[in-house]
């Protein structure tokens, strides 16, 4: 019954006119609350959501393509990259080189196309190109995020003592030590270091860019320092000499887990355990002989 | 002096000034109104009953807007029944598509680099800009939810018969448009969820055999939609389709005055069309009646409408479109799910009895030179649309009445029936029954997928900031990290999600192994943004230790936390 009423319903002129003005009015009612709304707080509230989920992208983006090498926290690593995190890097960087423009757009320029030549020796690396039309993986949107990402360290720039700071321009540096010549038997060494795939890990100034494991540039002064460590001593680490570490390290990387590596805490287990077996004694000697030039005092 | 002002100035002379600018304004209102004089039209507003001769039939053969409307209806179509309402509801949707369309267009530039930014700069910097996009993105699925029950009722009440079946024809024209204007749109946003669910409607389009891959070219503008598809949707958006849809509506609303609205079948004789013989005591005066009736039901149609938007309704709008990353359980729109549905067919071909399954392959392969997805997908989903238009000429029946259309309206139930059944497989959960059409990964990565969505919220990514708790956090049910009551909530959930899974297979009969555990992992980035990650330990189908790992950042400002 009830639905043969509604199905039968024709609203008589009363109501027509009534509903009509209520509805006109609800319409008018919705377009001023929004309107009130928009023009007091809701337009803030959303720009505000909205540059925080970009925040969010640039983040994703930083942890993919930069922290390598510059850090999960943006201090920098050494002969990688620059600090993006410091006081130095937000209030005085854009000075220095002399960019006429805002810090913002100076990173977005750097990231964009890189820097063609290295602007110091103590980079091991040239800044790669990331925009996509240069040859980069990154679309441009995602470069201005990544923008956004590294100027909200601002609030809070860190400026801890192993943080890497890019050289001033022009500044005169110190030059390089001569690398003392290897032997034969050293020269040996290195190339097993590549052909044994230790360079997709680690990096060595000069030889190898893999920034999974920790950096092997002082590997030798480490050593050193490790061995007469609490920490070492706590573990089952049972190297008394930087040679006796290091053969240590290759043969049985579990004894000891280094505390830190390029992209934070070094992960145990990743480094594979089984050299021992796979490399003959004698190139394994090689092996050992190279890596403790590597940040040895010259006498 | 002119004529004309000579004129003037004579009237002035005999009647004096008042009465000729009144009579002048009265002169220019009734040519405005093709015909009605300011009297008329506040009789018209009373409700005061027609003057004889009917002043008010002049703008019927006199104005454009009139003239695509009848002068009267019969009385009895001005019930609720038999039209609902639907097809002026269909044009009403339309007209505000329109204009909000236009608003929108003034802000938005069809181009990859700057499409997404524009949305952005509407939401967050253009007064009345989410409401215009609310307005216009909830009004086009009504249109369509619209459209589609004005068919249903054109089609049971056999509006479609003779000497409508024309009528019937530019409807469904209007149908395809109407579904087009919605898909062409969806790109719009420049948005992951817009970007992959267009691509996965032209790569349907691309299966069809000989000319599939051309039309995908065409439409996309390149291989892959890019720079080249945006602009082709969106020209196909606010240009192509409106203007067909114009042009059909007013053949369709031409149609209608031609023809009448069919009356009540009961109340025609069989096979005999008398809509437009109206009894002078049956009739119902457009002005005023139906008009105030139609600005009645558009008034509320749209007050409706503008205070969903200006409520409960968020148009939403996900990260920026990611050609190289897929979003799990893409979707497309859902008025499309039917069509998805379709596709899932061949993977119950696999499940039939093996001879039966064989000989399917067997036809689909040599005889039909297709594979079985190309033949569901491309050829059965626009024969559904052949078979619409089809239908006044399969129909032979003359009589409307309900009780002689058995056979036809048990038809249009069971495609109705199907189409809606499809559409639950199209989702990727599939039929909850059945769970036939059910798509999905391994039960970690759908866990995570149901916390921690790749696009969209979800509740790992709702804990308010100050109760993302840094430290990682082990899944239990009584999980009690202190000052963190959402956080504790999740992990339970988390775990009950967890225990589902291990006891129960899903549709693939994927199951969690018994010890698999889960821990929450948040870390702070910076001051006010978090990484909260969520790691699965279980044991994969080859039973060796697995670990899955999925993160986001969170901001303390992004306005997630509820
Ligand atoms: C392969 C290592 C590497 C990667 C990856 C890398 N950078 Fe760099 N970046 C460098 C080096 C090296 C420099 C210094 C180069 C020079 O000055 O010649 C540098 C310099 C910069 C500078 C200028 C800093 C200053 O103080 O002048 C910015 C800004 C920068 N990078 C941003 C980024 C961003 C953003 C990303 C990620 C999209 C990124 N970098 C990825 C190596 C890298
Ligand atoms: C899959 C990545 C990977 C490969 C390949 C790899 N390593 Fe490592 N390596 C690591 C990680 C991670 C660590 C730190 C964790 C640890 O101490 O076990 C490490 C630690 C070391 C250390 C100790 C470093 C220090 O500062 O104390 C040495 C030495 C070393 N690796 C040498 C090698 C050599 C030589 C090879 C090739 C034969 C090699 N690694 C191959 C990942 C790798
Ligand atoms: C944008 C889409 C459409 C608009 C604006 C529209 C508009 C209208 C209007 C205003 C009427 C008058 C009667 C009524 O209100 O029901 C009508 C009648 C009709 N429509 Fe539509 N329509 C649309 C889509 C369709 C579709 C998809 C079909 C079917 C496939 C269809 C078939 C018909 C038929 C057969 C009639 C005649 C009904 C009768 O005389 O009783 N229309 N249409």
């Amino acid at each position: 019954m009830i639905i043969k009423k509604i199905v039968t319903y024709r609203p008589s002129f009363t109501v027509r006119i009534l509903a009509g003005l209520i509805s006109f009015m609800v319409i008018i009612a919705a377009c001023m609350v929004t309107g009130v709304a928009d023009l007091t707080q809701a337009l803030t509230t959303r720009d505000t959501a909205y540059r925080s989920r970009l925040i969010e992208e640039g983040a994703r983006v930083y942890m993919d393509q930069c922290a390598r090498c510059h850090g999960v926290e943006g201090k920098g690593i050494e002969g990688q990259g620059p600090s993006l995190s410091s006081s130095n890097f937000f209030n005085n960087r854009v000075k220095e080189v002399g960019w006429n423009s805002t810090l913002e757009t100076y990173i977005a320029a750097v990231t964009k196309s890189g820097i063609p030549l290295k602007s110091s020796p103590m980079w091991e690396v040239t800044h790669p190109p990331f925009l996509d039309r240069f040859g980069g993986p990154l679309r441009e949107d995602q470069i201005d995020n990544v923008v956004r990402f590294i100027m909200n360290w601002r609030q809070a720039p860190i400026d801890t003592a192993d943080v890497v700071e890019a050289p001033k321009p022009g500044e005169a540096f110190a030059p390089m030590p001569t690398p003392v010549p290897l032997t034969a038997a050293q020269e040996e060494g290195k190339n097993l270091f590549l052909s044994n795939g230790c360079n997709a890990c680690h990096a060595i100034r000069g030889v190898a860019n893999g920034a999974i494991g920790p950096s092997l540039n002082k590997l030798y002064e480490d050593a050193l320092k490790w061995i007469s460590s609490e920490e070492y001593k706590a573990s089952q680490g049972k190297a008394t000499t930087p040679e006796e570490y290091i053969r240590e390290s290759i043969v049985n990387p579990q004894a000891f887990i280094v505390p830190e590596c390029p992209q934070g805490a070094c992960p145990a287990g990743v480094m594979p355990a089984n050299y021992a077996d796979t490399i003959p004694a004698a190139d394994l000697d090689k092996l050992i002989d190279y890596l403790s030039t590597l940040g040895r005092p010259t006498q | 002096m002119s004529v004309i002002g000579k004129r003037f100035v004579e009237q002035v002379k005999t009647t004096g000034w008042k009465s000729t600018i009144a009579q002048r304004l009265d002169d220019g209102f009734t040519r405005f109104t093709a015909g009605l004089s300011w009297n008329d039209v506040r009789g018209v507003l009373r409700g005061d009953p027609a003057p004889k001769p009917n002043p008010r039939v002049k703008p019927h053969t006199e104005a454009f807007w009139f003239h695509i409307r009848p002068t009267f209806y019969h009385e009895a179509v001005t019930t609720l029944y038999p039209t609902f309402r639907l097809g002026l509801l269909s044009a009403v949707f339309f007209t505000i598509e329109i204009i909000t369309g236009i608003f929108l267009m003034i802000f938005y530039t069809p181009s990859p680099e700057r499409a997404y930014t524009n949305m952005i700069d509407i939401l967050t910097n253009v007064p009345f800009g989410s409401f215009m996009r609310d307005l216009h993105r909830l009004g086009a699925e009504a249109m369509v939810i619209v459209v589609t029950l004005h068919m249903a009722r054109t089609f049971a009440t056999g509006s479609y018969k003779k000497p409508r079946q024309f009528t019937w024809f530019t409807g469904v024209v209007l149908l395809i448009v109407t579904l087009f204007l919605s898909f062409s749109g969806y790109l719009l946003p420049w948005d992951q969820l817009s970007f992959w669910a267009v691509t996965i409607g032209t790569s349907m389009a691309d299966a069809a055999p000989v000319f599939g891959p051309t039309v995908n070219l065409l439409l996309r503008g390149a291989p892959d939609i890019g720079a080249g598809g945006l602009l082709r949707f969106y020209l196909m958006h606010v240009v192509l389709f409106p203007l067909i849809g114009i042009i059909f509506v007013a053949v369709h609303y031409y149609k209608v005055v031609r023809w009448g609205i069919s009356l009540p079948p009961e109340m025609e004789p069989i096979g005999e069309d008398n809509a437009r013989k109206v009894p002078p005591d049956k009739r119902v005066n457009f002005l005023p009646d139906i008009a105030t009736n139609e600005i009645m039901y558009a008034g509320v149609a749209f007050a409706i409408l503008a205070i969903s938007a200006a409520t409960w309704y968020n148009a939403p709008l996900e990260t920026h479109a990611n050609p190289l990353a897929t979003p799990n359980h893409t979707v497309a729109p859902w008025y499309f799910y039917w069509l998805q549905g379709l596709l899932k067919i061949p993977h119950i071909i696999p499940i039939l009895p093996g001879p039966i399954a064989g000989a399917l392959d067997q036809f689909f392969a040599n005889v039909l030179g297709l594979t079985p997805k190309v033949f569901w997908g491309v050829i059965v989903g626009p024969l559904v649309f052949v078979l619409l238009f089809a239908v006044p000429y399969i129909d032979p029946n003359p009589s409307r009445r309900y009780g002689d259309r058995k056979i036809m309206l048990s038809l249009g139930g069971v495609f109705a029936a199907l189409i809606l059944y499809l559409s639950l497989a199209g989702i990727p959960t599939g039929v909850p029954v059945t769970g036939f059409g059910y798509v999905g990964g391994t039960p970690p990565s759908e866990i995570a997928q149901e916390f921690m969505p790749d696009e969209g919220e979800g509740e790992l990514m709702t804990i308010p900031f100050d109760q993302m708790i840094v430290g990682e956090h082990a899944v239990k049910p009584d999980a009690n990290v202190p000052n963190a009551p959402k956080l504790n909530q999740v992990l339970a959930e988390v775990y009950h999600s967890m225990e589902k899974r291990k006891t129960t297979a899903d549709p693939l009969g994927q199951i969690l192994n018994e010890e698999a555990t889960a821990s929450v992992k948040i870390t702070q980035i910076q001051p006010d943004l978090k990484q909260i990650s969520i790691i699965i330990n279980y044991l994969d189908t080859t039973g060796a230790a697995q670990q899955y790992v999925k993160y986001k950042f969170i901001h303390k400002d992004s306005g997630r936390a509820h």
